[in-house]
């Protein structure tokens, strides 16, 4: 078995939180008295991940993904349980740790705003103590790979969202860091700036063998880099394994797609094939119990004839299926 | 280490040119309060034939421009852009570097000394020309200031970071590091010599750090005390900095484990 880069047991961590009631005498009575919760926002995951290996880490908002994602990177201190990431355990944060890991927060600026990229890169340099022959052919990789020539010698408050996140993602990897913590690295960039950012992670991952844990609210973000997902929910985990498994395991469906030729998709009576799940015209949508989708798909094709202009079918849409995982909350599944 | 510190010094030079006006302004702010308790005390001291204890007007002058050099010299702001820091989570990524959080507030204070130096010393040169400021500084003075004066910023440097790292526990240490400055404000040395502190207060004043921190490099530098009573008062800063070495390593630890790394 390989040496696992992130080696997670039981972990669990707990916030103490205050709750009150709204309006003015539960504001009064706070003053005297305050009423404090227990938040479990882990509650006792395992997990490893082995080199170079992306993978997706998904959960609704709250559900701990972002918490054990500090942990990891040792900017918390767990409640419970046990982590090791390069062996080493994280909250103890040794310098050697540190140099070997990178936490990339998309909505968090880790550069000095007032002075351009490449002289925070420089003040990077030193505090990862990075040679500066592999400095500069670091820097010269990532300007090459993010296309951040034009960007480097502008102070960082004058760039736009985007060009941030750019600039964010080289100073994050200046020290050519072994595991990579990302945590929604393209919140809030238009779909193309998403999809430069995607590729840089894969190119990435590819040229230097990274191990990479990735949490996104954008399934395109995770079906493009990842192969592998862990889904939690509630600071539990409900799923690890492929990706391309998840929806075989949690929706026990297929869609099937049917286009007519003659624009009478919309009063056709399909209701024998499937549950109808919407119409268009010309186009009717099919929710089919997995195992008898190919048996219905071969009725639809014989009893429609020549009225079939298309046929698919098709898994539910990833964020489709996400969404049954959290609603139901099925228990956990290990694939 | 030297090397990152001489990187942070440029990032942070840079970072400065931006604001130099702003600068200057704060620098301004920093010694009108100084210069407002002097004009005070040289109208009090002339209202009552121009002598107040061992202090003339003179010696109130050579005071007080002491002690806004001092000021600039040894204060710190650490508490305020700490919690700043922590509440809007742009701590987090500083922890997460091998690099101790502690050294770039090293190096901000530095240089923001540095780059308002020189205007001040041309504001302090009018303020002296003014009042006919007297100095009793001898060259024994001079040489104890440069250790006075350090460890008087060791104090405040690191105390600020003590009082910063509750933070940790409240998100917000407004009101905290508000009564500190307080202190700072009765005890220091700021709004009276501390030798013109009626007798608890003084006494008070002498068990406390403020005074360490302001009013004796600010003496020393006036050459308004002996150099044994130096000596035996900057044993009483060195004090004052062990114990807010060792404070400010138990309460980080602590406060680390307790961090909740809220809004990042």
């Amino acid at each position: 078995m390989t040496e696992a880069v992130v080696d997670v047991r039981e972990l669990r961590k707990t916030f103490r939180v205050t709750e009150r009631e709204e309006g003015l005498a539960a504001t009064l009575r706070s003053f005297v008295k305050r009423h404090r919760k227990d938040v479990n926002a882990v509650a006792g995951i395992t997990f490893r991940i082995d080199p170079g290996e992306v993978v997706g880490f998904l959960g609704p908002n709250g559900a701990g993904k972002t918490t054990t994602l500090k942990i990891l990177s040792g900017l918390l201190h767990p409640s419970g349980g046990e982590a090791r990431v390069l062996e080493y355990v994280p909250w103890r944060r040794e310098n050697a740790y540190l140099r070997r890991m990178t936490l990339l927060m998309g909505n968090r600026s880790q550069l000095v705003w007032d002075i351009p990229a490449a002289d925070s890169f420089r003040v990077l340099q030193e505090i990862y103590r990075v040679p500066e022959e592999q400095f500069r052919s670091t820097v010269a990789e990532l300007t090459d790979l993010l296309e951040l020539a034009e960007l480097m010698h502008k102070p960082v408050r004058n760039l736009s969202l985007g060009e941030r996140m750019k600039v964010e993602f080289a100073a994050g990897l200046i020290h050519s860091p072994a595991v990579a913590f990302l945590d929604e690295p393209t919140i809030g960039l238009d779909v193309s700036m998403q999809a430069r950012i995607r590729r840089f992670v894969a190119e990435y991952n590819r040229r230097t063998g990274a191990t990479v844990l990735l949490t996104s609210h954008y399934m395109d973000d995770v079906v493009a880099l990842c192969k592998r997902v862990i889904v939690i929910h509630h600071g539990r985990l409900l799923y690890d394994g492929p990706l391309a498994d998840l929806a075989e395991r949690m929706a026990p469906y297929k869609i099937i797609t049917a286009t007519l030729h003659d624009g009478a998709a919309a009063s056709e009576n399909l209701d024998g094939y499937g549950t109808v799940v919407s119409r268009e015209e010309r186009r009717v949508m099919l929710r089919v119990d997995r195992q008898v989708a190919p048996e219905r798909t071969a009725r639809l094709v014989n009893d429609l004839g020549g009225r079939l202009a298309d046929i698919s079918v098709e898994d539910p849409p990833i964020e489709e299926v996400i969404d049954r995982v959290f609603t139901s909350e099925q228990t956990t599944v290990r694939a | 280490m030297i090397r990152t510190y001489r990187a942070l010094l440029v990032a942070q030079l840079q970072a400065v040119s931006q604001y130099r006006v702003q600068s200057v302004l704060w620098m301004l702010l920093e010694i009108i309060r100084p210069v407002i308790f002097l004009a005070a005390w040289v109208a009090v001291a002339n209202s009552q034939g121009g002598q107040i204890g061992a202090y003339d007007v003179r010696d109130f002058a050579g005071y007080y421009i002491s002690l806004t050099l001092v000021l600039q010299l040894v204060f710190s702001w650490n508490a305020y852009d700490f919690e700043y820091e922590v509440r809007l989570g742009r701590l987090s990524p500083k922890l997460v570097r091998p690099l101790h959080p502690i050294h770039y507030a090293v190096v901000e204070n530095f240089v923001w000394k540095v780059t308002t130096f020189i205007p001040l010393v041309i504001c302090l040169a009018v303020v002296i020309l003014t009042f006919d400021a007297r100095f009793r500084t001898t060259p024994a003075h001079l040489l104890l200031f440069v250790p006075s004066v350090l460890l008087g910023a060791a104090i405040s440097f690191l105390s600020g970071w003590v009082l910063a790292t509750t933070a940790f526990w409240t998100t917000r240490v407004h009101a905290v590091s508000t009564l500190w400055d307080r202190g700072l404000f009765i005890f220091a040395g700021m709004i009276a010599p501390l030798a013109l502190l009626p007798g608890p207060l003084q006494a008070i004043a002498l068990v406390l750090p403020f005074g360490y921190m302001l009013g004796v490099p600010a003496e020393i530098l006036r050459g308004g005390i002996d150099v044994p009573t130096a000596l035996l008062l900057m044993v009483g800063q060195a004090i004052w900095v062990v114990f807010f070495y060792i404070a400010f390593h138990r309460v980080w630890r602590a406060g680390v484990r307790q961090y909740s790394a809220v809004g990042a």
